[in-house]
């Protein structure tokens, strides 16, 4: 019996790759909003940075978990779209309120 | 030369359609009501920025988590189906609605918190935000409960096999769309300013 299975080496699944990249983009926003002072907060170029990084979670989470990944067709990209839409509203809010 | 042609696989996303058409009208509510906050801070940034900071931060952290880890054990509950691993299927999904059991565990824990020292929706308006739409949210987080457990339940009877699983896709998919939401609100309302 062979001591080595070159078709059973270690794998991580793309789905948990994604999870592992989720998980840790959301402790980094965590980091984030606690690092300052409760009343000063992170500021206007962090939370932009913050912002991003919860648009980038929710188009992992279309693309991977609801399974838009691969997809032809408008239905691949509506998680993404919709995103664009609160995304650029709060920006706009935001950086207009600065 | 050969052409490709797009299947119906290719072209349309798991689950039922109608599912699709039902989570687009949740994200439009949910588009509204983020875009309505975001303006309405406009009008008292330093309200909304000191009543922010009352909020607890570690526990959105761990509700996070908590709503994360459950749609990953919602997929690997769906890909332990297509492989016809109908136990361990269904352990993934109990698995998953136990982080949905702790979401709503730490979330009221925060809401008696708020309650205890007086916090209504009529305080200001920033509050009046804060507890409506992580309300509206966990709302959302109940019914995907109840949909996670009816699939379950289904997947436990035997209801679905690696050849046809569409329900536990439906119902998957709008618990994802609940994760997706709470990816949202989490930085805009407890950590932006």
């Amino acid at each position: 019996m062979s001591s080595s299975n070159p078709s059973r080496s270690f794998v991580i699944r793309p789905c948990t790759q994604v999870y592992l990249a989720l998980m840790g983009l959301t402790a980094t926003t965590y980091l984030i909003g606690t690092a300052a002072a409760p009343e000063q907060g992170p500021g206007l170029g962090l939370s932009l940075l913050v912002l991003g990084f919860a648009l980038l979670k929710s188009h992992l989470i279309g693309d991977y978990f609801m399974g838009l990944r691969g997809l032809h067709g408008p239905w691949r990209w509506v998680i993404l779209l919709w995103l664009l839409i609160p995304g650029g509203l709060i920006l706009t809010a935001f950086v207009l309120s600065a | 030369m050969t052409a490709t042609i797009a299947t119906h696989q290719d072209r349309y996303p798991p689950g039922d359609l109608a599912i699709w058409i039902f989570i687009l009208a949740e994200l439009a509510v949910f588009a509204i009501f983020f875009a309505a906050y975001a303006f309405a801070r406009m009008g008292d940034v330093a309200l909304f920025d000191h009543y922010q900071a009352t909020l607890d931060k570690d526990a959105a952290l761990l509700n996070s988590l908590a709503l994360i880890t459950g749609s990953y054990c919602v997929v690997r509950a769906l890909a332990a189906m297509r492989e016809d691993h109908r136990a361990a299927s269904v352990r993934w999904l109990i698995a998953a609605l136990g982080m949905g059991t702790l979401f709503l565990v730490v979330k009221s824990l925060e809401y008696a918190h708020h309650l205890a020292a007086g916090v209504r929706l009529s305080t200001n308006t920033f509050y009046m935000f804060y507890l409506s739409l992580t309300f509206f949210h966990f709302m959302h987080v109940i019914m995907g409960m109840v949909i996670l457990a009816a699939v379950a339940w289904k997947a436990h009877r035997g209801g679905y096999s690696a050849r046809e699983h569409t329900g536990m896709e439906t119902g998957g998919v709008y618990w994802h769309m609940v994760d997706l939401v709470w990816l949202i609100l989490f930085p805009l309302v407890y950590v932006m300013r």
